[in-house]
C-alpha cells in the first residue's frame, strides 16, 4: 500500500499522526514526514488516517508514483 | 416566517428533533440579523471562512453586551483555551496537547484502542439477554465518560460525582441567557467549581504520586512554554473532562439512529466494518454532535454576504447547518456513508477545531463496529428520540431500542 500527501493543502491538524502514528510524524508543530509505503501490519491505520484528514490531503492505492503508466 | 426569528424557532425545544428545515431556511437568507441583535450564519462557506478569520473572538469579554454570554465562572478564576483568542489560548492549547498527542505524545490516543474496544466489549456483555435496552444510559454515555476519566486519571470510584457535576453544568449551557432560571445558572458555575476543585486536588496527588495518565504528565513534564499554572491546569482539565462527557455520547447515539432508520447502510457497516471509518466522517457531517458555536463575537466590524457585523455583537455559526448547504455538498441530506468529497464542520475548523477529535474518532469507530451486530434484531422504540434540552449539544437523551424477535 502507498500514500501521497499533498502537502499544499495539509494544515498540520495531526489527525493522521494521532490515527497512524507508526506511519505520519510531526517534526515540530507543522511539518509533516510519513512513510510513503505502508508496512502490512499499519494498512488499516493508515486508512483510517486518511478518511479523518479535516482537508482531505492523503491519497491510499495499491499502487502510486512512476511506473504505471 | 420572518428570518429574524430564526434563532428562536432553533433554540425552541419544539424543534429539537428535526432543526433541518429551519437551517435550510439559513442558506436561503444568508446572513441573517436576528431580533434580539445576534447574527446567524448557516452556509458552508462563510462558516469556514469566518472559523479562519482573526477578527472573530472566541472571547466573550469583546461583547459589547456581556449578558449574551451565559456565565461560567466567577472574576479572577482561570480560562480555559475554548475561551480564548491567540496567542494566549494557543499557549495553553500548545501545553495541554504536550501529554495529549503529536509531536510530543503521538501513541496516547493510538493506545486506548484495546481499553475501548474491551469497555465497549463489557458494556454490550452487559445487555445480552434484554429485551429493551437505551443506548445512551447504557451504552454512549458510559463509554466516552469512563474513557476520559481514565484518559485524565480520574478513578473509577469517583466517576458518579464527575457525572453530577457534568449534568448541572450542561444544564446551565442554553444558547439564550434568560430562557433558563438563575438558580440553574449558580447551579452551573458551583458545579464547574466543583469539578476543577476535584482536578486540582487530583493534580496536587499526582505531583507526589505519578501516574501514567494524562494529569501526572501536566503536572511533571512541561516543556518550551513551561508548565500551567494550578489555576490554569484547573481550567483546562474541568473543559476536557466535560467535553468528554456531552459530545461524543451525541455522535454514538447519533450513528445508532441513523444506521437504525438507513437499514441498506446498517446492513453494509455491519458486513464491512472497514468502512467505518469513511461513515463516521458522514455521520458528523449528518447529524454533528455540536449543531452550533455560540460564542464568537466580532472584534472590528466585519462583512459577511452583504450585511455588516457590527464590532462586540453576539456570533452564531450554525455547523450543522454549513454541513447541509447544498452549495457546498451535493444531496445534502442524503446519509451516504461512502461520501467521497466530506470536509465537514463536525469539529470546527481553524484554530479552535476539535481539541478531542482523534479521541471521539477512535471511540465512535470502535463502538459502532461492536455496537452494530447487536442491533440485527432490535428497531427504535421511538422515532424520534426524547431530545436533550440544548440546541448547542444537540442529541437525543435517551435512544430506547426494543428487540422485534425471539433470537
Amino acid at each position: 500500500m502507498q500514500i501521497v500527501v499533498d502537502l499544499n493543502r495539509c494544515q498540520a491538524y495531526a489527525q493522521c499522526v494521532f490515527l497512524a502514528p507508526e506511519v505520519f510524524e510531526l517534526h515540530g508543530e507543522e511539518t509533516l514526514m510519513f512513510m510513503p509505503t505502508v508496512p502490512d501490519d499499519q494498512q488499516e491505520r493508515a486508512r483510517r488516517a486518511a478518511a479523518a484528514c479535516p482537508v482531505q490531503a492523503i491519497l491510499t492505492g495499491e499502487q502510486a508514483g512512476p511506473g504505471e503508466w | 416566517m420572518p428570518p429574524d426569528t430564526l434563532r428562536e424557532r432553533i433554540t425552541d425545544y419544539a424543534n429539537r428533533a428535526d432543526p433541518y428545515p429551519l437551517y435550510a431556511e439559513l442558506h436561503e437568507n444568508g446572513v441573517t440579523r436576528q431580533n434580539d441583535g445576534s447574527y446567524l450564519v448557516g452556509t458552508y462557506h462563510e462558516i469556514a471562512a469566518l472559523l479562519h478569520d482573526p477578527r472573530i473572538s472566541s472571547d466573550s469579554r469583546h461583547r459589547t453586551d456581556p449578558e449574551t454570554v451565559p456565565r461560567i465562572r466567577r472574576e479572577g478564576q482561570s480560562m480555559a483555551f475554548i475561551g480564548l483568542d491567540d496567542p494566549e489560548h494557543d499557549r495553553l492549547r500548545r501545553i495541554t496537547m504536550r501529554p495529549f498527542g503529536p509531536p510530543h505524545t503521538p501513541h496516547r490516543i493510538d493506545a486506548l484502542r484495546a481499553d475501548i474496544t474491551r469497555i465497549c466489549d463489557e458494556l454490550l456483555d452487559g445487555l445480552r439477554d434484554k429485551d429493551r435496552i437505551d443506548i445512551v444510559e447504557e451504552f454512549a454515555y458510559p463509554l466516552p465518560v469512563t474513557v476520559i476519566c481514565r484518559l485524565l486519571g480520574v478513578p473509577q470510584a469517583d466517576v458518579p460525582r464527575i457525572h453530577a457535576w457534568a449534568n448541572d453544568i450542561i444544564a446551565s449551557l442554553d444558547v439564550t441567557p434568560g430562557r433558563i432560571g438563575e438558580h440553574q445558572l449558580n447551579a452551573g458555575v458551583e458545579a464547574r467549581e466543583a469539578m476543577a476543585e476535584y482536578l486540582g486536588d487530583l493534580s496536587d496527588r499526582r505531583r507526589t504520586a505519578p501516574s501514567d495518565d494524562m494529569l501526572s504528565a501536566l503536572v511533571h513534564d512541561s516543556g518550551p512554554d513551561g508548565p500551567l499554572t494550578r489555576s490554569e491546569l484547573m481550567a483546562n482539565a474541568t473543559l476536557l473532562l466535560i467535553a468528554g462527557h456531552e459530545t461524543t455520547v451525541n455522535l454514538i447515539t447519533n450513528g445508532t439512529l441513523t444506521f437504525l432508520r438507513h437499514p441498506d447502510a446498517y446492513r453494509q457497516l455491519r458486513d464491512e466494518p472497514e468502512l467505518m471509518p469513511r461513515a463516521v466522517e458522514e455521520l458528523l457531517r449528518y447529524e454533528p454532535p455540536v449543531h452550533l458555536l455560540p460564542q464568537r463575537t466580532p472584534v472590528t466590524d466585519v462583512e459577511v454576504c452583504d450585511v455588516t457585523i457590527p464590532q462586540g455583537a453576539p456570533l452564531i455559526l450554525v455547523l450543522a447547518a454549513g454541513n447541509r448547504d447544498p452549495l457546498r455538498f451535493d444531496h445534502p441530506d442524503r446519509f451516504d456513508p461512502a461520501r467521497e468529497d466530506n470536509q465537514h464542520l463536525g469539529f470546527g475548523s481553524g484554530i479552535h477545531s476539535c481539541f478531542g477529535a482523534p479521541l471521539a474518532r477512535v471511540e465512535t469507530q470502535i463502538a459502532l463496529n461492536a455496537l452494530l451486530p447487536h442491533l440485527e434484531h432490535f428497531q427504535l422504540a421511538e422515532d424520534p428520540p426524547p431530545y436533550r434540552r440544548s440546541p448547542i449539544l444537540r442529541g437525543p437523551r435517551h435512544l430506547p431500542i426494543t428487540r422485534t424477535s425471539g433470537t
